[in-house]
């Protein structure tokens, strides 16, 4: 059941129906049942190895010892690594999970929240089930965090169609970055990334371009989807996005893009490794060498490299993941180990970083430095991206002759012009948008009910059909 | 919440107002130089031409102006198929009151091999809303129609030229003339027409396709109406390639059923192995419209006297 179909609207509005109708006490009752339809209905046979990491999960952490921690890393990675990377040990046709990936985030992150005596373990086992399997979620997350969801999940909601109102609105929303951004740019970006070596330096960098727009409309589109049909149910899920390019710096980016996967990374890896043995004993060996370094700085290094390249191959074991998390070790190590100069030279330069100028500065930089990396994340092999990085760079003019076959992959010829015009249209609607939100967060707020109006209007005539998978689905 | 049902009523009537709107009348709005409308308007034709991008491309209407005085015209679409020339046809007949000497209809043997599909929102845009719901019709009957496509023919198609048409109108205006091309067309060069992928060996006869060119002839011949099919040059590997010519064979089988004249490519003095002629496999460079057009000239010359 894709989240972008009739039976998907059918589904939801029985679920409301049912959801809002039962006794109070019986409503999360209710959410396990439709989020068990939702995935068996998706993907039936994948139920079991769901249903292997629930009951294993909970079953081990009701009382945490070390052993028991181990177990559960065991299953839950084993299951993951079977299904996500054995493909690249030459299995074929291999059926991976719903949602594998993002479920085995939370168990891990409940599980070891629990064995660090963060949490109680989870007395009810149906409970449990509920938080895992929650179907908003499930398919591209948000990772919700277990301390936060399921005293939602289990509180009475009683109906307020303010959360209605909202929900389809942000539902709405959603749809339109989806259905009328997303799937158009994806047309231009498939067909270029699909044979880089035909196209031209300036090709290229709108291809990027694009790209970078399609993954934040597409992604972001998802949640707002997931997030709309939450508020509905009157649960409140944790938002994944916050305008990531209006970010100033690098790290900033990386606190506005995908945040539940970056806290979790955060509080499930980075910080035990900060804390480790081992750590400590390889940033005393790098003390040695730079002397002049500060402790904190050499602490974060190692868990730095490790929490980007196990993010690259979370995302698959390609060369080109390996090289996206290789690429973003080094910008954030970078970053890391010049933030103490930068701040003198920014102090003797006198540089306020108040002045508008200098902030759109930091944002073209810091989304310039993202729309590098996107090369790795979207090319095929890792000789294209250094192919298309190469002819970004060395083969980008701008005269008539390259601006024609910048038009070509819009498709047919005399459409090119009119999906040229919309695509510009539809980006600056939405950086206008995201730019009047970053400046003023209750931006739009006052008249939503006319831009839900407008956006009707817009997803209902401008949609692209035959886009109802999301990117991150793959994951 | 009032207001926000008030809204929600607002945008479901300015919705359906304007999928109302389009399907009905999008007809009636001139796309530059083409299309259905602009033949119409070109009043009484000696040479109406009926086709895929392959004629738009094929063939220069300049030099047709002059062999005709003026009174020739094109209406191709890309990826135009049988079952949609002959809606197109009809959409003339019964929109039209002008005088067409010869309709010239285009033979190209993998016509009859495509699943019935809509390649350029072009031909449902220049349909009448009967035109439309027939070619419709025509989608159910293949099996081609479900809830995805339906949504883009009725709403979706041409909605993004509806929004840019006082940009794009101008832009198809000198893009176009007579319905066919007017830019220079480079030849892609030997190396990328030797070399160019194509793939015929899953090819199969789709009954709509067929059933679609014999009701063509039927009602050209119900009505009187003097009609030709015209296959134009194909680069010679595809020309050649066995699987082109079974079809072209049965093509001209149905044709010959009927007693309908055609002209076949190798009827024209026309080389298709000499690269410089060529774009790709199907489309000809400004080199070879022109070469072609001037000895196709001559042949429908020759034909006319003969009649």
């Amino acid at each position: 059941m894709n989240l972008i179909s009739i039976t998907f609207i059918l589904f939801i509005l029985i679920l409301l129906v049912i959801y809002y109708s039962v006794k109070k006490q019986y409503q999360w009752l209710v959410l396990l049942l439709g989020s068990l339809v939702f995935y068996i209905w998706t993907n039936p046979f994948s139920i079991i190895f769901l249903l292997i990491s629930i009951v294993s999960t909970w079953w081990l952490m009701k009382t945490p010892t070390r052993m028991r921690w181990y177990l559960t890393l065991i299953i839950n990675l084993g299951l993951i690594i079977v299904f996500r990377y054995s493909v690249y040990f030459g299995v074929q046709d291999i059926i991976v999970p719903l949602g594998i990936s993002f479920y085995t985030f939370m168990t891990l992150g409940y599980a070891h929240s629990v064995y660090e005596k963060k949490i109680q373990p989870c007395e009810n086992l149906f409970h449990y089930a509920l938080y895992i399997s929650y179907f908003p979620q499930i398919v591209e997350g948000p990772i919700g965090i277990y301390q936060k969801m399921m005293p939602q999940l289990l509180q009475p909601h009683p109906f307020e169609m303010t959360h209605i109102q909202s929900g389809a609105y942000r539902c709405l929303k959603g749809l339109f970055k989806k259905l009328v951004i997303a799937g158009r740019l994806s047309y231009y970006v498939d067909t270029v990334y699909a044979n880089p070596s035909a196209e031209g330096g300036l090709t290229l960098f709108i291809a990027t371009f694009f790209y970078t727009i399609e993954l934040y409309a597409d992604f972001s589109g998802y949640m707002d989807i997931a997030c709309g049909i939450s508020e509905m149910l009157g649960i409140k899920l944790k938002e994944n996005f916050i305008r990531p390019y209006f970010s100033k710096t690098i790290q900033e980016f990386w606190r506005r893009w995908h945040i539940s996967l970056n806290e979790w990374f955060k509080e499930h890896l980075m910080m035990p490794a900060v804390t480790s043995g081992w750590n400590r004993k390889l940033s005393k060996l790098l003390g040695k060498v730079f002397t002049k370094a500060k402790k904190g700085t050499l602490r974060t290094i190692f868990p730095l490299i490790l929490v980007w390249m196990v993010t690259g191959i979370w995302h698959g074991a390609e060369a080109v993941y390996i090289g996206w998390g290789l690429y973003y070790s080094v910008i954030m190590l970078f970053s890391v180990c010049t933030t103490a100069y930068m701040k003198k030279i920014r102090q003797k330069l006198h540089w306020n970083e108040e002045l508008p100028g200098i902030r759109i500065f930091q944002v073209a930089r810091t989304y310039f430095i993202v729309l590098i990396g996107e090369v790795l994340f979207r090319a095929h092999t890792l000789s294209d991206a250094f192919y298309i990085y190469k002819t970004m760079f060395t083969n980008t003019r701008l005269h008539l002759a390259s601006i024609t076959a910048a038009l070509k992959p819009f498709g047919n010829g005399n459409q090119a012009v009119a999906s040229l015009i919309i695509i510009v249209l539809l980006i600056g609607g939405l950086f206008f948008v995201e730019l009047r939100q970053e400046m003023n967060e209750q931006a739009f707020t006052k008249h939503r009910a006319i831009y839900a109006g407008l956006m009707l209007v817009v997803v209902a005539l401008f949609s692209v059909t035959g886009q109802s998978s999301f990117m991150y689905q793959q994951f | 919440m009032k207001r926000t049902i008030a809204t929600l009523l607002i945008a479901i009537g300015m919705i359906a107002a304007i999928i109302i709107l389009k399907n009905a009348y999008s007809c009636e709005i001139p796309i530059g130089s083409r299309g259905i409308k602009a033949a119409i308007d070109s009043g009484n034709l000696d040479l109406l031409f009926i086709g895929s991008s392959s004629f738009r491309s094929n063939i220069d209407m300049e030099m047709m102006d002059e062999a005709y005085q003026g009174k020739a015209f094109i209406i191709a679409y890309g990826g135009n198929q049988l079952v949609t020339s002959q809606i197109q046809y009809e959409e003339i007949c019964t929109r039209s009151e002008h005088q067409y000497k010869q309709i010239v209809f285009e033979l190209d043997p993998l016509m009859l091999t495509e699943d019935v599909d809509i390649t350029d929102s072009r031909i449902i845009w220049d349909l009448s809303w009967n035109g439309k719901q027939k070619l419709w019709s025509k989608f159910q009957e293949s099996n081609s129609a479900d809830l995805s496509t339906t949504y883009e023919y009725f709403v979706t198609s041409g909605m993004d030229d509806l929004i840019t048409y006082p940009i794009t109108n101008p832009i198809y205006k000198a893009r176009y003339y007579k319905g066919a091309k007017t830019g220079e067309t480079p030849s892609s060069g030997r190396d990328y027409l030797e070399s160019e992928p194509f793939d015929l060996s899953d090819k199969r006869t789709i009954d709509s396709q067929e059933r679609a060119l014999r009701e063509l002839i039927l009602q050209c011949q119900e009505n009187n109406q003097s009609i030709l099919f015209l296959e134009t040059p194909h680069y010679h590997r595809l020309f050649e390639d066995p699987v082109y010519q079974k079809y072209r064979k049965a093509f001209c089988d149905i044709l010959d059923e009927y007693e309908i004249p055609y002209i076949l490519s190798d009827m024209v003095a026309f080389d298709p192995q000499n690269p410089d002629y060529f774009e790709d496999m199907g489309h000809m460079s400004t080199t070879g419209r022109e070469e072609y057009t001037e000895n196709l000239i001559q042949v429908l010359d020759q034909n006319e006297t003969q009649e």
